[in-house]
């Protein structure tokens, strides 16, 4: 929260109603600002340097709505919101005075903002310690470039084990009430997977192009090409994997609807998000598919901090035929912390001597019922960051081949886990899980995981 | 899984030793007819060469990606039960190991010989042959590219027989080949050839009556030159100087590979 000067003057302003409530000690007023009228002069915005007068423009223009006085404070904290979410400034104070001058109106206001400029370039250099390997990685990010809010960030990270990996990308944002952004990234990334005994290195490019077409109905158009190179992970990796060693080209044509209602990333108490992504490859290169994956949460407050949270996810894969290639990477996996508990990662589904094969389609669905920490330690502090929960996942993967209905398909052999664990917020991204789980109804070729999981990520089922 | 330590890898290799010849060993390489070049076709048709006169079954399969799925990177690779075996000499020991060789009535000094030779033919012939494929410009442009990049989409191939030239070229660099002209290949290739077929002289194979690998080597390398159309025919005129060794390559040709179209 920034700072709010409110200069009481008496003149220049229409008499307030104010009523006095007589305290014992202290002394309090209570002003009723909804009652007193205003109208904002003049906007002054402080401390620009390289920042365009016209990127900024836009994100003031709604003070000059506000028609009372409590309608200029909070315009001007929404305000504030928006000059911030510009990502140019480091902070931003909010001064409101009455306005002066020739042109003043009698119940006018002046209102500045000062900001402070964020540094031409900013880096950093961390070390993170992932699946059996260290890595250096250094960052360096150039926010607000050409005073429009164009920014470039790079991050470089050497690994151990010789896995370079990289990510530069633009970004521009532009003005206007879809607030569109166009951001474009080339990578490299390094991925191992154990569970499927294969190792993949990707560059590629994405092209993205965001805009909201409602407030809260985000759109992404994404281009994204990829050179794939996969290999084994180790000698031990099954022949199936080795089979589908090689380079493949992919590039595809995706398309992200998300609506995010919640009032929470990590443990939301009301609201839901919906997530519907389609791809198609196939636009070049030798990968073809077309793919949609759906992902659902609700979430519903039962009494003060219980939480009853549902979700779902789904996905169909259809390859474009014979003459298209499908790699590993392509195919839905089912399994781990973070999406079936209770399953060893990709522990779901058919397998090649213990390696995950991927399939092309799948469902998973998870329950939960989230409490703060029994008899509630730390409360409003610490203790906010933890919450306990009780889950059941249930979930099914398959391919279409055969001669059974997909209808049935889907129905027959319905993995269910259930369990308790411990989940800890890790900022406002991310989460972690320890659980104790117990798998309930599974396959022979299954693998599963009775007993402690951790889990930590992003998204979960 | 067996996997990393090498000590695993020695115990898994001894224990599969004890079995049998399995009936559903595959031969892996690329595409013959499309993608293949010169120096992978005659490691191929070498090991290919090498089974056969083992009398061991196997079944050849074709695979665009056959490269990269090899553990060695370098094709040919077979696939025996569990088991992935990559290049001629590992092959050539993993079939020892299952009490079949071509080698077994050798002196131990003719045995330092052949491999003395083996080595001779992959250091000339094959790095020769590398360069002709690589650094030959008419070659490289009008077989090696478009064959190589032929089970790529545009501009992976030509970003794969890129990447390639250079791994190539680097090891013939390492090789002190890169710097040769293309007529101090020849001479050195004319300079082996006379080599083996002094060693050769009038005898049926190298080392008498019955081949061993270093004759199934040279069947896959002097075959693939001869029968192999390039621009530039001039390393199959040197070949066909040598009579003897074309005897040689007829004979594996007709007692090993021909006999499928008789049965």
């Amino acid at each position: 929260m920034g700072i709010v000067y409110a200069k009481d003057k008496s003149h220049g302003i229409q008499a307030p109603k104010i009523n006095y409530d007589d305290c014992d000690s202290v002394e309090t007023r209570e002003i009723n600002l909804e009652g007193v009228r205003a109208r904002v002069d003049r906007i002054h915005i402080n401390g620009l340097a390289r920042t365009k007068n016209d990127y900024v423009e836009g994100a003031v223009q709604d003070l000059f709505q506000a028609v009372d006085f409590q309608d200029v404070l909070l315009k001007a904290h929404t305000v504030r919101n928006k000059l911030n979410s510009l990502g140019c400034f480091q902070n931003i104070g909010v001064f409101i005075d009455t306005s002066k001058g020739a042109k003043a109106t009698p119940e006018g206001l002046e209102v500045t903002f000062y900001v402070r400029e964020l540094k031409r370039v900013i880096g950093g250099i961390n070390t993170q310690v992932g699946e059996n390997e260290g890595s250096l990685v250094i960052g360096l990010r150039a926010p607000n470039m050409f005073g429009r809010g164009e920014r470039v960030q790079t991050e470089f990270s050497y690994g151990s084990k010789n896995t370079n990996n990289f990510n530069v990308s633009f970004i521009k944002p532009f003005t206007g009430k879809r607030s569109p952004v166009f951001s474009s990234s080339i990578y490299q990334a390094t991925s191992e997977w154990p569970s499927s005994g294969y190792k993949q290195v990707d560059l590629g490019l994405i092209l993205d192009f965001g805009l909201h077409s409602w407030p809260l109905i985000k759109h992404n158009f994404q281009w994204d090409v990829a050179i794939r190179d996969l290999s084994v992970l180790t000698k031990g990796s099954s022949f199936a994997i080795r089979e589908e060693s090689g380079v493949s080209l992919k590039s595809a044509l995706r398309h992200i609807l998300s609506v995010d209602v919640r009032d929470d990333n990590i443990f939301p108490s009301c609201g839901s998000l919906f997530k519907y992504t389609t791809e198609f490859a196939g636009a070049g290169g030798d990968v073809g598919f077309v793919k949609n994956d759906v992902f659902l949460q609700t979430n519903y407050s039962l009494f003060s901090d219980c939480v009853v949270q549902a979700s779902a996810n789904a996905g169909i894969l259809n390859s474009l035929g014979n003459d298209w290639r499908l790699g590993l990477m392509d195919m839905y996996y089912l399994g781990g912390p973070l999406s079936l508990r209770g399953f060893r990662m990709r522990g779901v589904g058919p397998h090649s001597e213990g390696d995950a094969l991927g399939s092309t389609w799948f469902w998973g669905s998870g329950l939960h019922l989230f409490t703060p920490l029994p008899f509630r330690p730390g409360k409003g502090g610490f203790g906010e960051l933890f919450r306990t929960h009780l889950f059941v996942n249930a979930g099914n993967i398959g391919n279409f081949e055969g001669e059974e209905a997909f209808v049935e398909k889907v129905k027959t052999n319905i993995r269910v886990a259930y369990g308790i664990g411990l989940a800890m917020r890790l900022g406002q991204m991310a989460r972690i899980e320890i659980n104790y789980c117990f798998p309930h109804s599974f396959q022979e070729t299954d693998l599963s995981q009775p007993g402690v999981q951790f889990g930590i990520g992003v998204q979960f089922l | 899984m067996f996997s990393g330590t090498p000590l695993l890898d020695k115990i898994q290799y001894e224990l599969g030793a004890q079995e049998p010849w399995p009936k559903d060993v595959k031969l892996y390489q690329p595409y013959e007819v499309e993608q293949i070049l010169l120096p992978d076709n005659a490691n191929c048709l070498a090991v290919q060469a090498f089974l056969r006169m083992c009398n061991l079954t196997f079944e050849v399969v074709s695979k665009s990606n056959a490269e990269f799925m090899s553990p060695s990177g370098k094709v040919p690779f077979i696939r025996c039960g569990a088991f992935v075996i990559s290049e001629l000499e590992p092959i050539v020991q993993f079939v020892n190991t299952k009490g079949i060789s071509l080698t077994s009535e050798l002196e131990s000094d003719q045995k330092s010989d052949m491999r003395a030779y083996m080595s001779l033919v992959h250091n000339v012939l094959e790095n020769s042959e590398l360069y002709l494929c690589w650094c030959d410009k008419e070659t490289y442009n009008e077989v090696t590219k478009p064959r190589n990049g032929s089970v790529y989409p545009w501009p992976l191939n030509h970003l794969q027989t890129w990447t390639k030239k250079s791994h190539v070229i680097k090891r013939l660099k390492m090789m002190g080949w890169f710097s040769k002209t293309i007529d101090q290949v020849y001479h050195e290739v004319e300079n082996c050839c006379q080599a083996l077929a002094d060693r050769l002289e009038g005898k049926e194979f190298f080392f008498g009556k019955n081949p061993t690998e270093l004759d199934a080597l040279i069947f896959g390398h002097l075959f693939t030159i001869l029968t192999t159309p390039l621009p530039n025919s001039h390393i199959a005129n040197i070949v066909r100087n040598f009579p003897s060794l074309i005897n040689l390559v007829q004979r594996v040709e007709k007692d090993y590979f021909k006999r499928d179209t008789m049965r």
